[in-house]
């Protein structure tokens, strides 16, 4: 695709996505009654349609799918925001803990039967928590070595873990441990309008973050002392990068559980469709996520009478599309 | 240092083999003069007589304990020792040692040191992995049904003929009581036209939305109570998307898993939940909960029927008093009369 072409492209796609959502579902409502009852929100018209549609499309699928765009879109943009700051193409948003110690979280607020906003809260506090204290051990003389922090993930996820498995090991069986494996396989059932109302200011605060500091992750992308030699502040940067993809993350994990996949693979895509180049990787990470997730929790909702579990659904759609990806394009990821 | 960690480490071998020692001679020496077939299919020999039980299935603790075999449970479970209304009925279950986990494992070691003469375990279609290491110790499992009301009987029956003569008296009485209640309810509904069985839809677990649909024990007595199954999917717990709810917009939800009041409050409360029916018409029940969930596998599915019937019939069931009705069967199989509230709290399915 020529670059205007695809941008245009990128633009339109979660748009059209969206309104295609509304009307798709296991509960037949047509495409016209979606148009109708969006501009009823806007302008007065007369309402001829039961009030059960309604219900289904502004407060059931509308939430939604917004969530679906948002946090697909969040944890692309911190998947490429990461693979360019730890200079690795296998990189994922859970690097540094924050999807174990988020999943923590949850099943904490699970087994002590809090309500859904009361999960989504625990599960972000958890996530924050757990990579403050990734970047605490990392920390040696002022400064935060990529090894440091790729390690102190490692040992911070397998303490959570470890504390998630305890969890499970104590609840009860009949009704806290389905509810919790289930909320671990991912889902966005429980999106809500209040629930969307508190994920969404994180995940855009992040988003515009690491849409700022896109043009030095480039410079970030070579390595720490060739950042600095040009002027960069990396300490500060990495800082910046962090602190935006964990609010994004935590966001997301705690709105949907552990959804996986999509902060490793799409990245790749964009690089596909746009390039290396970060200032236009990461706008174009935020529409194909957004599409992406979208699309995958379509399929999650309408293919059966029951939900399939989304991590599900990014894994077995996900890993063959990265095989596929790695054969192409051969290791030449930058 | 190095002859001291020799010591320890011989010792450690010495315990072993005492620790080994009392449990497996005792087990082989025992003749196995009975036998039973198992929901498995499988041919057990039980010993003549038994007196150290192994369950660590909560619902069925609840029916060991009124078939009159609560003083031979040896090992349990966490789960079973937490049921508050267990609890209360029987106090010494908090003291029998959990062997097992939530997970369906077991302490091997645990379980031989309580030296129980037989382990009884719901059959979920599969044996539990742990099976091998238990049978090298001779001590027979025995795997009786979980899904369906007509199971329950079979797992009443069993448990009484396992544990012996008086309780299999105390298992026969139970079950031509259940049949008493089911023909009671089954009279009236079977003549019911499809048209006037109203929709259920069964929930439960806080958190994420799942439901109970076919081929289970609540899709049984759904259908005596003169109900039809909204959810149209297979099995227990199995988690359906808002919309799905909305498309099946049932006439009756019952909200059926701990803490049960609060789901039903989350439901009333989001406005997702608004335009189905039940909840317009203000039909979200709690289901009871006592010795175990009335609405699962336990002894109260005999009360269940006769619970779901009056609520889905009220004009129906008229001269039908739940309350007096559960009042008598605790009495009766479990030696326990209720009080007022202690009655209010089962059908409440708040804590004792």
């Amino acid at each position: 695709m020529t670059r205007p072409r695809c941008t245009v492209f990128l633009i339109l796609l979660p748009p059209a996505l969206l309104y295609a959502s509304l009307f798709v579902g296991r509960f037949a409502v047509s495409p016209i009654d979606v148009a109708r009852i969006l501009f009823a929100q806007i302008f007065p018209i007369a309402h001829d349609w039961p009030k059960s549609v309604e219900t289904i499309v502004l407060q059931i699928r509308l939430p939604r799918a917004l969530m679906a765009m948002c946090v697909g879109a969040g944890l692309s943009i911190s998947g490429a925001a990461y693979q360019g700051m730890f200079r690795n193409p296998l990189v994922s948003t859970d690097i540094l803990g924050v999807t174990a110690a988020s999943g923590f979280g949850a099943a904490v607020a699970l087994l002590l039967s809090a309500n859904a906003l009361g999960l989504q809260l625990t599960a972000f506090a958890f996530g924050l928590a757990g990579v403050a204290l990734t970047y605490r051990l990392a920390r040696i003389y002022q400064t935060t070595p990529v090894l440091m922090l790729v390690l102190s993930g490692v040992v911070v996820a397998a303490f959570f873990s470890a504390l998630l498995s305890g969890a499970k090991y104590v609840a009860d069986p009949e009704s806290r441990l389905p509810a919790i494996t289930y909320w671990l396989l991912g889902s966005l059932n429980a999106a809500s309008i209040k629930g969307l109302a508190m994920a969404l200011p994180p995940i855009i605060l992040g988003s515009l973050g690491l849409l700022l500091v896109r043009w030095k992750l480039n410079v970030l992308a070579m390595g720490d002392e060739e950042a600095r030699s040009l002027g960069v502040e990396t300490e500060r940067l990495k800082g910046i990068v962090i602190v935006c993809t964990t609010l994004i993350t935590a966001a997301a994990v705690s709105v949907c559980g552990m959804v996986g996949w999509v902060g490793l693979v799409i990245p790749h895509v964009g690089r596909m469709l746009v390039g290396p180049n970060h200032r236009l990787l990461l706008p174009a990470t935020l529409s194909i996520g957004a599409s992406y997730l979208l699309f995958i929790d379509d399929i999650a909702r309408t293919a059966t009478a029951g939900e399939i579990p989304l991590g599900i659904l990014t894994a077995i759609i996900g890993a063959p599309f990265f095989a596929y990806l790695l054969r192409r394009t051969s290791a030449t990821w930058h | 240092m190095k002859p001291l960690i020799c010591a320890i480490w011989l010792s450690g071998f010495v315990l072993t083999a005492f620790a080994q020692s009392p449990s497996s001679p005792r087990s082989a020496a025992a003749p196995a003069t009975r036998q039973i077939t198992d929901a498995a299919g499988r041919i057990v020999s039980l010993p003549p007589t038994v007196n150290r039980v192994a369950d660590p299935w909560p619902a069925n603790n609840a029916m060991v304990l009124m078939l009159g075999g609560a003083d031979k449970l040896v090992a349990t479970s966490l789960q079973a020792r937490n049921q508050p209304w267990l609890r209360r009925l029987y106090p010494r279950i908090a003291q029998v040692p959990a062997a097992f986990d939530a997970a369906g494992g077991v302490n091997v070691e645990t379980l031989v040191g309580t030296q129980p003469d037989v382990v009884l375990m719901a059959y979920g279609g599969s044996l539990p992995h742990w099976m091998d290491a238990v049978d090298s110790y001779h001590v027979p499992v025995v795997m009786m049904p979980n899904s369906s009301l007509d199971g329950l009987k079979t797992t009443v029956r069993m448990t009484g003929e396992v544990l012996g003569e008086h309780e299999s008296q105390v298992a026969a009485e139970y079950i031509r009581y259940f049949e008493d209640n089911i023909r009671r309810v089954t009279q009236v509904t079977s003549k019911l036209p499809q048209s006037e069985r109203p929709r259920v839809l069964h929930t439960a677990t806080p958190g994420i939305l799942v439901v109970d649909g076919r081929e289970s024990v609540i899709d049984d007595w759904i259908n005596v109570a003169g109900g039809v199954n909204a959810a149209d999917v297979v099995g227990l717990g199995r988690p359906v998307t808002m919309e799905q709810v909305a498309a099946w917009n049932p006439d009756v939800i019952i909200v059926g898993t701990a803490p049960n009041q609060q789901n039903r409050k989350a439901i009333l409360d989001d406005p997702r939940w608004r335009q189905i029916k039940a909840v317009r018409e203000g039909k979200v029940f709690v289901n009871p909960s006592g010795a175990y969930l009335w609405d699962r596998h336990s002894a109260e599915a005999a009360l269940q029927v006769l619970w779901a019937a009056k609520l889905l019939h009220p004009a129906q069931f008229a001269n039908l008093d739940v309350n007096q009705e559960t009042k008598r069967f605790y009495a009766r199989f479990f030696h326990h009369v209720l009080t007022d509230s202690e009655l209010s709290s089962i059908m409440n399915a708040t804590e004792p």
